[in-house]
């Protein structure tokens, strides 16, 4: 493959023209207008927020009912769990609210995060595949979850949550087609 | 010199010796606890059931070996195109590579295979590392013409001009050779941080293992405490700090040579093949397509001696499902400027010019200060205070930490730049041992950007590139300069013709 992309690059070094770009008149992604996520998500958020201090309710009850020691101390776990709670509580809005994707012509962007907010963003010819996550509540809901996998590593892939299911169905179509469409040009390359 | 592999082959008859030695080695390495309570009580055992089952356990080791020879076999699918390997006494399976997934085939040889003058093949195939495999025993010549045809069938599907080109330049030329002095010289100058820690750490256990052993042996007072004045404590610490000078240098000029002896590098066909190792010879393979960043890294030491490390990461990972970490970088050790130039070229195809210079913000700075200097002084403190009064008897060496930190954080500030050209993107970083990592913007898979919320007004922020042969970051730094980078960098990807493997 490469040697066919060499000659290609031969037959264009010919006729090639280095004209300065303008890094300034470039598109610019930060002026994308992102798309949130489904109002619906934030309740998979709050469930699965709501079981974990359940769990951690139930621990600190059976912990107070059973050992004597500490239950005049009852108020510092209840304390603690509360605390907490109404912490988690606050970034999963902020970050809710933080949540956002775009899909432009030749990439995919991301944004996320409550205390540091992250944009990753993947053009679609480094797309090694795609895969469409639904849980269980998520089904309930008609929600669904978009994966995008490159060869970047763990990090670098981006899961996209809260998404109307046929609006995912829609863009793993388009991200599928876009990965078959670069592959098909390379082969014809 | 075309060797047919198209017929199923067994390996080298003497492999069974290898056999023996691994399926020897296994057994101790899984029934070692018994072995041990044996060897303990030889003396309550008779000694003729011990020779006997002795020797029934070697005779029974030789068999399982030899039919682990006799079973596995080799062959080149040419149809299929596939490399075939079918082994296993009991439980027979089959592998089936297809050779246009190899990635590298290796050629290594350890001590036993040394001896008795075989060597392993290895085949790293793309994705799922599980299934890599390793023909244990087979002679030089045939390891070498299975390896080309390996790869030299791997690139058929993609292109056929290459034998052609690949007859003319089929000859080997080494054309790079790391000589000892070189070894020498990285043995002396590398790996610092690593080893000095590593023997400080053992320093700090032996000489509390003395104060303990002191306790114990029971003395009214300690004899330490009593010898120990400003003068003789200072000896002491002297003679701790050139003991440990000298074990640094000499752990790491060991460990350089053993990794790293005669290590050569030949030009074939399109690619670098490598070997190098003292008890161990280790044969790699390196496609520039397949590299993804290039690494080359110096102190000030190795600056003055003209010396430098080259680490090379390649696409490692494809398949992304794969958890299992990617393997570490291939290093080329001590080259001089003329080598490095020749390799980068190679590598890289042309050679990088730092282009726009990029500064980190000052605010990078006291980050550092704050997670290097600051937290683990209010820690010491906050222990000392509250509960480990002990602790302050240390506080002797917050001064040197203070100032060793302290300079490590200025030199890192001051070494940390970002370059940027239209053809690569050149990070340096580091304050004692000085990186530059060399990075194609057409090898990026997805870039990130991130921001803290109280690094918004100052408008800083990092940025996060990542490739198929690891990450490279940089921060903090002007934000709207690095966005402007990305939609750059965004722009370039999304138009190339370029491949990135």
């Amino acid at each position: 493959m490469d040697t066919v992309k060499d000659e290609s690059n031969n037959s264009e070094r010919n006729n090639y023209i280095n004209n300065p770009i303008d890094t300034l008149a470039l598109p610019q992604f930060e002026e994308v207008q992102l798309s949130p996520l489904q109002p619906a998500y934030y309740k998979i958020v709050l469930f699965n927020i709501g079981i974990v201090y359940l769990l951690l309710a139930i621990g600190a009850g059976c912990g107070i009912y059973f050992i004597s020691e500490i239950q005049s101390y009852w108020y510092v776990p209840v304390a603690f769990i509360v605390f907490t709670l109404c912490i988690s509580l606050f970034i999963s809005r902020i970050s809710f609210k933080n949540k956002g994707f775009a899909f432009r012509t030749h990439d995919v962007m991301y944004r996320s995060g409550a205390i540091a907010i992250t944009t990753i963003i993947i053009p679609y010819n480094r797309v090694q595949h795609v895969a469409l996550h639904e849980g269980f509540l998520s089904r309930k809901l008609g929600l669904a979850t978009i994966e995008i996998f490159t060869a970047g590593g763990d990090s670098s892939d981006v899961k996209i949550p809260g998404l109307e299911k046929e609006h995912a169905e829609k863009i793993k179509k388009l991200l599928v087609g876009k990965v078959l469409n670069q592959d098909k040009e390379t082969n014809e390359d | 010199m075309k060797i047919d592999f198209s017929q199923p082959q067994r390996q080298s008859l003497v492999g069974v010796v290898v056999m023996f030695t691994d399926t020897l080695q296994g057994t101790v390495r899984s029934l070692w606890p018994i072995l041990l309570v044996w060897v303990f009580r030889i003396d309550e055992v008779n000694k003729l059931y011990l020779g006997l089952g002795t020797a029934g356990v070697i005779l029974l080791l030789g068999v399982i070996a030899y039919l682990k020879y006799y079973n596995f076999t080799f062959f080149l699918d040419e149809e299929n195109e596939e490399f075939v390997i079918r082994k296993g006494i009991l439980n027979k399976s089959r592998i089936a590579i297809p050779l246009d997934k190899i990635q590298q085939v290796n050629i290594n040889q350890s001590v036993i295979q040394k001896l008795i003058g075989v060597h392993a093949l290895e085949v790293d195939t793309a994705g799922s590392s599980k299934k890599e495999v390793t023909i244990k025993a087979i002679t030089h010549d045939l390891a070498t013409a299975l390896k080309e045809r390996l790869l030299e069938s791997g690139k058929n599907t993609e292109t056929n001009s290459f034998n052609e080109e690949g007859t003319t330049t089929k000859k080997e030329y080494p054309f790079i050779q790391i000589s000892l002095l070189s070894l020498l010289k990285t043995g002396i100058t590398s790996n610092y941080a690593r080893s000095f820690a590593l023997l400080f750490a053992f320093v700090i256990t032996v000489y509390q293992n003395i104060e303990d052993y002191i306790d114990a042996t029971g003395y009214e007072s300690d004899p330490l405490q009593e010898y120990i004045n400003p003068t003789v404590l200072l000896q002491f610490v002297g003679f701790i700090i050139l003991a440990i000078i000298v074990l640094t240098l000499l752990v790491n000029l060991l460990r350089t040579i053993l990794k790293y002896f005669n290590y050569r590098i030949t030009q074939q066909q399109n690619s670098l093949l490598l070997s190098y190792g003292l008890l161990t010879t280790r044969n790699t393979i390196i496609r520039p397509e397949r590299v993804q960043m290039v690494t080359v890294g110096r102190n000030y030491f190795q600056k003055k001696m003209d010396i430098q490390d080259i680490k090379i990461r390649q696409a490692s990972n494809l398949d992304t499902n794969n958890k299992e970490h990617r393997k570490q970088a291939i290093e080329i050790p001590g080259c001089n400027e003329k080598e490095k130039d020749v390799l980068i070229k190679f590598l890289l195809e042309k050679m990088p010019e730092r282009g726009v210079m990029l500064k980190p913000s000052i605010r990078k700075v006291i980050v550092q200060v704050v997670k290097f200097l600051i937290v683990p002084f209010v820690i010491f403190f906050l222990f000392a205070s509250v509960r480990f009064t002990e602790l302050y008897d240390y506080a002797v060496f917050l001064p040197l930490y203070f100032v060793f930190v302290a300079t490590m954080i200025y030199f890192a500030y001051r070494n940390s730049r970002l370059f940027v050209n239209s053809e690569f993107i050149i990070k340096q970083s580091g304050a004692w041992d000085i990186d530059n990592d060399f990075l194609a913007p057409h090898k990026i898979q997805a870039v990130s950007l991130k921001q803290y919320f109280w690094h918004k007004k100052a408008d800083i922020g990092k940025v996060t590139l990542y490739t198929a042969g690891g990450t490279l970051t940089f921060g903090l730094a002007d934000y709207t300069r690095l966005k402007q980078l990305v939609n750059y960098w965004l722009y370039q990807v999304e138009t190339t013709d370029k491949n990135w493997m």
